[in-house]
């Protein structure tokens, strides 16, 4: 009990984070490094294909899926995203390129921030390390993998924060 | 049985024109889009989506080239999938050219989309685009405007399409311009369903026109069709408060200018408005003259007259006054001034004077016995002429002494002209100067400085330096040494008095001298018929 009393961050309650232009912030942040990828000829390819989301946005099916369904999607992906860019800093040799992609990486954690903060709940990888499914595809070039990023946060991550019920109860 | 098939067909009806009033309101609003997009965009195919999850493509061709829709395929392919084919359908258009159409029904967003068209197994457009930055809405429905009850503003306000998930993408144009100018203004507005209109001018009608687009990073588009416009007309202006204040200073500035104007023309003014009655003396030069009255006694009935006189300044004809009442006067002497002019010749009004005093003329030689023995004859009478023809200019002829036969109080017209003398100080520039007259029993030299002293104390200049002195044939039986004397000038309109003199002030015990400047045009009318005039000395 007193463990519990005493376990760090988690307990505290954050305030929600309901402006968008966060998320705006961060988009843009992201189009700059798939434009600088873009621009960049050397290191394009990945050694291996990665896993990523799947960004497509179907209204009907969308709205269709439940809060809870919605936010483990959005998870998900941010998760595999992580993993995604992770790799790439690895294989990626230019500086300037390097700079966008810890920035990438910092937002990422910024919006997983965010939406601790409106209570959406976090995502679990499954045991094997490999998430698979039908919201998944398997990318093999840097540029498609930020552009993903890109469209990714740009929907479905996009659609989440919009719709939150924390942050609509003032005003709806 | 036939009432109900009736009512089936006029409901069938109903819905068969409603459906295509629709479909007409729809290919409509599909002709502007297409009308506009062709216009926007460069790129083949043209698409762009009005809602959530749809997706219309069309590409233009000319006629002659044109083949039938059948010739044409549209594949279209989403990144990680199949291809998909949309059937393509022709529609004719303006200018000898045709439309070809395709439409998606479910349309994934966020994710790129391939679209080819081929016709013939030939690829002739290839296109990539995002469905959420290809939005085309329908202009915004019930634009309103309203007045907000402050000067020159107006709000407009209007229904956002009803887009889930879009709202803090809207943006809005407003385009206003007052009704039947060309020249407008545009604001811009975000995210919101009503905008003020400020700065607008009152009491004019106003045209009203907002047009709708999507500007945000997840979604986008082109701007949509204007509404029609909707006029309004702002509410009337008040009077400005500074306009008003300025137009009353210079209203007052105005007036005050006017009034200093008036002021300093006010004689010029009251002589047009309030002329003074013309004397006929320069009709008839000869005729009138100016005589010198004697006081018959020391009377305090002096300021009797004196208060009558003071009771107005205005002119009045004295002839008039003369008439109701008549005074007994007595004339010591008579001047005439102008050239010689036959006697008879008096002018009516003189006469009319004259003929209404002649019963008076008995109270004329009414004469206090003590002034009368003290008159000094001939030694004062030379004396007196003397003095008066040194300063005369013009010897005066003295063959109008006939004049004064009757012996009345004549009324006098001085016809002598003050020249040299300063202007009369007030409207009364008509009024005949006084002559200077007087007898004296004194020495001469007291008299010549009684003379100077007279003729200096006459405040009003009316004295005239001129002066002729004439007895009459008839003159008066010597009056002592106790006479003072005052010229009366007569002009027909006033009769104005010299400041008088005493000859005798040994005499003078009871009265008093009123040497004040005074015009008598009223007193002799007011006092009661019979009252002698009595200048106190």
């Amino acid at each position: 009990m007193l463990l519990e009393w005493t376990k760090p961050g988690l307990s505290n309650p954050l305030r929600p984070i309901c402006d968008l232009r966060v998320l705006k912030h961060f988009i843009e942040e992201a189009r700059d490094a798939e434009a600088a990828m873009l621009a960049c000829k050397e290191g394009r390819g990945l050694p291996e294909p990665v896993t990523v989301p799947q960004t497509k946005v179907d209204f009907n099916v969308w709205e269709r899926k439940n809060a809870l369904e919605q936010a483990q999607e959005v998870q998900s992906g941010l998760w595999l995203l992580n993993q995604a860019i992770g790799s790439l800093r690895a294989t990626v040799t230019n500086t300037a390129l390097h700079s966008h992609i810890d920035n990438s990486l910092r937002n990422i954690f910024s919006i997983g921030q965010v939406l601790r903060s409106l209570n959406i709940q976090e995502y679990t990888p499954p045991a094997g390390g490999v998430a698979g499914g039908e919201e998944t595809w398997r990318v093999s070039s840097a540029s498609e993998l930020l552009q993903v990023h890109v469209n990714f946060l740009r929907g479905k991550v996009h659609l989440l924060l919009s719709n939150t019920p924390v942050c609509h109860q003032g005003s709806s | 049985m036939t009432n109900d098939n009736l009512t089936k067909l006029l409901v069938f009806c109903v819905l068969f024109c409603a459906q295509k009033t629709s479909i007409v309101h729809g290919s409509q609003a599909l002709e502007t889009k297409v009308a506009l997009l062709l216009h926007v965009e460069p790129e083949n195919p043209k698409c762009f989506a009005e809602g959530m999850s749809d997706l219309t493509c069309f590409w233009e061709e000319d006629e002659e080239r044109a083949g039938s829709a059948d010739q044409y395929s549209f594949i279209y392919t989403y990144q990680n999938e199949n291809s998909s084919e949309c059937a393509v359908t022709a529609l004719p258009a303006a200018g000898g050219k045709r439309l070809y159409f395709c439409r998606l029904s479910r349309t994934q967003l966020f994710v790129p989309l391939d679209i080819r068209v081929f016709r013939d197994d030939l690829l002739i457009h290839n296109r990539s685009l995002f469905i959420e930055v290809v939005f085309l809405l329908d202009p915004p429905s019930n634009l309103t405007l309203t007045s907000t009850g402050t000067q020159g503003q107006l709000k407009a306000s209007w229904l956002p399409p009803s887009l889930k998930y879009m709202g803090d993408s809207m943006m809005y144009e407003v385009s206003y311009a007052m009704a039947g100018s060309h020249i407008g203004k545009v604001e811009e507005v975000q995210a919101s369903s009503e905008l003020i209109l400020r700065g607008l001018q009152s009491g004019t009608k106003y045209k009203v026109r907002i047009r709708a687009k999507l500007d945000g990073i997840s979604y986008s588009g082109y701007w949509s069709a204007w509404t029609d416009p909707v006029l309004m007309e702002t509410i009337p202006g008040d009077l400005d408060p500074l306009i008003v204040s300025l137009s009353l200073i210079i209203s007052l500035v105005l007036t005050l200018l006017s009034l200093i104007v008036l002021m300093s023309h006010r004689r010029f003014l009251l002589k047009k408005i309030w002329p003074i009655i013309p004397t006929p003396e320069s009709k008839f030069q000869g005729l009138f003259k100016v005589y010198v009255f004697v006081s018959l006694e020391y009377e305090t009935r002096y300021e009797e007259w004196l208060g009558h006189s003071t009771g107005g300044l205005w002119l009045r004809p004295a002839y008039f006054y003369s008439e109701e009442f008549p005074a007994p006067l007595e004339v010591l002497s008579e001047v005439s001034l102008g050239p010689a002019l036959p006697s008879s010749a008096l002018p009516p009004k003189a006469s009319e004077a004259l003929g209404e005093e002649e019963d008076e003329d008995k109270k004329l030689k009414r004469v206090d016995s003590a002034l009368m023995e003290g008159w000094r004859e001939t030694p004062q009478e030379h004396w007196l002429m003397d003095q008066l023809q040194s300063i005369h200019q013009h010897p005066a002829p003295r063959t109008q002494s006939s004049l004064l036969e009757s012996h009345d109080a004549y009324v006098t017209l001085n016809s002598q002209n003050h020249s040299g003398e300063e202007p009369l100080d007030d409207i009364l520039e008509e009024t005949l100067p006084l002559q200077v007259l007087f007898a004296s029993g004194r020495t001469s030299s007291e008299s010549r400085s009684d003379l100077g002293s007279l003729q200096q104390s006459s405040g009003s200049g009316r004295l005239s330096s001129q002066s002729s002195f004439e007895y009459p044939n008839h003159t008066w039986p010597p009056k002592g040494s106790g006479y003072t004397y005052m010229a009366v000038a007569d002009s027909g309109v006033s009769m104005d008095y010299s400041p008088m003199s005493s000859s005798k002030i040994d005499d003078i015990g009871k009265g008093v001298i009123y040497t004040n400047e005074y015009k008598n045009e009223i007193p002799a009318h007011r006092r009661p018929i019979g009252t002698p005039i009595h200048f106190a000395f």
